[in-house]
C-alpha cells in the first residue's frame, strides 16, 4: 500500500483557517476550506476529490486549480505532493455540447 | 476515417515545426488547433527574440510565426483551425471536434506539441475581475488591441513577467510594482534593467497579501515574506491598481498525452506532468511524440528545434528519410538545441544560485534584486569601456545564448567569440561609426551609444526606444539612470527610425558631461513613479 492511500494515518484534526473561505475551483465554487476538509473526510487521492467535491470538473476541466487543489491536499494530508497521482485524462479534453459529441463522422 | 502519415496537435512554434521537417520529407500532414489562429503564442510575442542568426535571433515573435506559417504551406501541411483534439486512443485514432461534430482521424504517427497553460496563485480576491494571467495580458494587448487596465501590479520576476510588464507600458499602461516572492529576479536581467530603468520597482521577497476591490480590482496589499516564504507581519505596502497580472510559471498542457498511455512523471523543473520521452521525443507509445512545452517549459527557440527533431524522426520512422540523412539532420539540430540551452539560465541551471559569469565576474547581486546594474559594477563587464569619441557601451553581464551584437557591427567592434553564450567584448581600438546597429540588434535592449566628447560641456548617450508618441529633436526632457531615478536634464539631438532597425528606434540625448555613464533612459516629465509607489497600509 502507498502512502497516499494508507488511511490509517493520523493527519490531526481540522483546524479552521483564516483563508478557508477563499474560492480555489473557479469553475465549480469550491473553497479551500471545503477542500480541506474533504480531506479530513477520508480523501486522500485527488481523483476522490474530484468526486466528492467536483473540484476540477468544470469548463476549464482543472486547468487553473489542479496544481493548487494538489498543494492543498498534500499539505492537509502530509503526503508530498509528487506521490499525488493527478486526475485521469479522459475524452473530451474540452467541453463539448452534447449535440457535437452525439454527431461523430 | 480519414487516413494521415502524421497527425500533430497544436500550431504553435514547435507543432508547425514538426509539421515542416516531416511535410518536406513527404509525410502526409495534418496540424490540428483549437485558436481561430495559428501560431500558438508567436503571435504575441512582439519583442525580438535572444539566440544565435540561425535561431531567428533579433527577429521579433510574430514574423517568426509569420516565416513558420509561410515556410508551413510551401511544405504542403493541412492546417486545420478551429479543431480541438477531443482524445487520442488506442491504435492512434484521433478524435477532432470541428465544424460542430467529432471527427475520426488516423494517424500512423501523432506528435503532440500543445504547449501550457499560466498557474496561478490564489490570493484574498484573486477571483475579482481584473485579476489575469500576464499571457491573458499580452493575448488582449497583441492580438485584439486591448488595454488591459492603467495601472498594473505584475506578480513573477521571469521571462514571462518581465516581457509582459515592458509590453504593457509600451501598451500605455503603468506598472506599479514588479513583485516576487523569490529572493532574485528568475528571468534575463536586460529585460528587468529595461523595466528598472523606466521607472518600475521590483519588489523581491514579496508576494500579494489580497486584491482589494468589491466587485473588482482597486488595488493590491502586497507584504514582505522569509526565507520559508512566509508572509513577514507589519511589512504590509499598499497600492493602487486596477489590473494584477499573474505571470508565475506555465504548466504542460499534457492531459492528451496521458491519455493516449504515455509513461508520465511528476517534474517541477519542467513544470509539472511530462511525458517521459527518448532524445527524440518520442515517448513510451511508439509513434507518439511530445515537442515543446508540453514536454517540459521552455523558451520558444527551444520548441521549434524540438519540433524539427521530432518531425525529422517520425519521418525518419516511417521511412521518409534515410538513415543516413536522418542522422545527419538530427544531429545538426540537437547541436542547435544544446547550444540553446547554455550558458546562466540553461535547463539544468533551474534554481541553482549562479554567483559568477563563465568569464569569473561576479554576478551583479544589484541586478538580481532591484533590477539594475549598479554603477559600482558595471565596469566588471567587457562590453563597457570609457575612451574619446563615440563607441558602444553593452550592458550586457549574464551569459545568455545570444550574439546578434557580434554580426551587427561591420567594424568588429563587438566580439562574442565561438561561444554563444559569452558576454561581448568591446575592442577600445575598433572604430564605431555610429550606425546604432548593435543598438538596434539587441533584443535585450542593452547596448548604448556614447560619446562623452559630444561638445565642451555636454555628452551624448544613444539608447533605444521603443515608446509611443517618439520624442522630437529639439525636446527638451529628463534623463533617468538605471534606476529610473531622473538625475538632470536631457535635450533630444536626434531620432533614428529605420527599417533596418525594425522598429527600434534610436534616441540620442545630449546630457551633461559626468552623466555619460549614468543617464540610461529619456523621460519627457521630472515625475518618478518610485515616489508615489508603494504607501503604507
Amino acid at each position: 500500500m502507498n502512502e497516499v492511500n494508507d488511511r490509517s494515518r493520523d493527519i490531526g484534526p481540522f483546524i479552521p483557517g483564516p483563508d478557508d473561505d477563499m474560492i480555489i475551483c473557479r469553475c465549480e465554487e469550491i473553497t479551500r476550506g471545503e477542500i480541506r476538509r474533504a480531506v479530513h473526510d477520508g480523501m486522500f487521492t485527488i481523483t476522490e476529490i474530484r468526486r466528492y467535491l467536483r473540484c476540477g470538473m468544470g469548463l476549464c476541466q482543472g486547468q487553473t486549480c489542479a496544481k493548487l487543489v494538489k498543494s492543498i491536499v498534500a499539505g492537509e494530508s502530509g503526503a508530498a505532493p509528487g506521490t499525488l497521482e493527478p486526475a485521469t485524462s479522459r475524452a473530451p479534453m474540452r467541453p463539448v455540447e452534447m449535440q457535437i459529441l452525439a454527431d461523430e463522422m | 476515417m480519414k487516413r494521415y502519415d502524421l497527425v500533430i496537435v497544436g500550431a504553435g512554434p514547435s507543432g508547425l515545426s514538426a509539421a515542416i521537417e516531416a511535410a518536406g520529407y513527404g509525410m502526409k500532414t495534418v496540424v490540428y488547433d483549437e485558436n481561430s489562429r495559428p501560431g500558438g503564442q508567436l503571435f504575441k510575442q512582439i519583442h525580438k527574440f535572444f539566440g544565435s542568426k540561425e535561431h531567428h535571433a533579433k527577429i521579433r515573435g510574430f514574423r517568426i510565426g509569420e516565416e513558420l506559417l509561410q515556410e508551413a504551406s510551401a511544405a504542403g501541411v493541412e492546417v486545420q483551425l478551429e479543431s480541438t483534439v477531443t482524445g487520442i486512443y488506442e491504435d492512434k485514432e484521433v478524435t477532432v471536434q470541428r465544424k460542430g461534430h467529432i471527427e475520426h482521424v488516423k494517424g500512423d504517427t501523432i506528435i503532440v506539441a500543445t504547449g501550457a497553460s499560466e498557474n496561478m496563485v490564489p490570493f484574498g480576491g484573486w477571483d475579482l475581475p481584473g485579476v489575469i494571467g500576464a499571457g491573458a495580458a499580452q493575448t488582449m494587448m497583441n492580438l485584439h488591441g486591448v488595454k488591459p487596465g492603467e495601472k498594473v501590479l505584475m506578480l513573477g520576476s521571469g521571462n514571462v513577467g518581465l516581457v509582459v510588464s515592458f509590453q504593457l507600458m509600451q501598451a500605455g499602461c503603468e506598472v506599479v510594482a514588479l513583485v516576487d516572492a523569490a529572493p532574485a529576479i528568475g528571468g534575463y536581467g536586460v529585460h528587468a534593467a529595461k523595466l528598472a530603468r523606466c521607472g518600475v520597482p521590483f519588489y523581491m521577497s514579496h508576494t500579494i497579501t489580497k486584491a482589494e476591490g468589491t466587485d473588482h480590482v482597486t488595488g493590491v496589499v502586497i507584504s514582505q515574506v522569509n526565507e520559508k516564504f512566509q508572509k513577514i507581519p507589519g511589512t504590509e505596502k499598499h497600492f493602487d491598481a486596477d489590473t494584477i497580472c499573474v505571470a508565475v510559471g506555465l504548466s504542460p498542457m499534457s492531459q492528451l498525452l496521458k491519455m493516449s498511455g504515455c509513461t508520465m512523471s511528476d517534474d517541477p523543473k519542467r513544470g509539472g506532468q511530462v511525458p517521459e520521452t527518448d532524445e527524440y521525443g518520442e515517448t513510451s507509445v511508439s509513434g507518439v511524440y511530445a515537442a515543446g512545452d508540453v514536454s517540459g517549459i521552455e523558451e520558444a527557440s527551444s520548441a521549434m528545434i524540438e519540433g524539427r527533431i521530432s518531425g525529422t524522426r517520425a519521418a525518419y520512422e516511417m521511412g521518409f528519410v534515410s538513415e543516413e540523412d536522418e542522422i545527419k539532420e538530427l544531429t545538426k539540430l540537437k547541436n542547435d538545441l544544446l547550444s540553446l540551452r547554455r550558458g546562466m539560465f540553461a535547463p539544468g541551471n533551474k534554481g541553482k544560485k549562479i554567483e559568477k559569469t563563465e568569464e569569473g565576474i561576479n554576478v551583479s547581486q544589484n541586478l538580481l534584486t532591484k533590477g539594475y546594474l549598479s554603477e559600482a559594477e558595471i565596469f566588471r563587464y567587457p562590453g563597457i569601456c570609457r575612451k574619446k569619441g563615440l563607441h558602444p557601451v553593452i550592458e550586457c553581464s549574464q551569459n545568455i545564448p545570444c550574439n546578434p551584437c557580434q554580426d551587427a557591427c561591420k567594424f568588429s567592434c563587438i566580439n562574442v567569440g565561438k561561444d554563444i553564450t559569452s558576454l561581448p567584448v568591446v575592442n577600445p581600438l575598433a572604430k564605431c561609426s555610429g550606425c546604432g546597429m548593435c543598438v538596434a540588434s539587441c533584443s535585450g535592449q542593452a547596448i548604448f551609444l556614447v560619446d562623452e566628447d559630444y561638445d565642451e560641456t555636454g555628452a551624448s548617450v544613444t539608447l533605444p526606444y521603443e515608446f509611443f508618441p517618439l520624442p522630437r529633436v529639439g525636446d527638451q526632457g529628463y534623463a533617468r539612470n538605471r534606476a529610473g531615478e531622473i538625475v538632470c536634464k536631457a535635450e533630444v539631438i536626434s531620432v533614428k527610425s529605420s527599417p533596418a532597425y525594425d522598429r527600434t528606434n534610436l534616441l540620442t540625448i545630449r546630457v551633461p558631461k559626468d552623466m555619460a555613464m549614468k543617464a540610461r533612459f529619456y523621460a519627457d516629465r521630472a515625475e518618478t513613479k518610485a515616489e508615489t509607489a508603494g504607501g503604507a497600509v
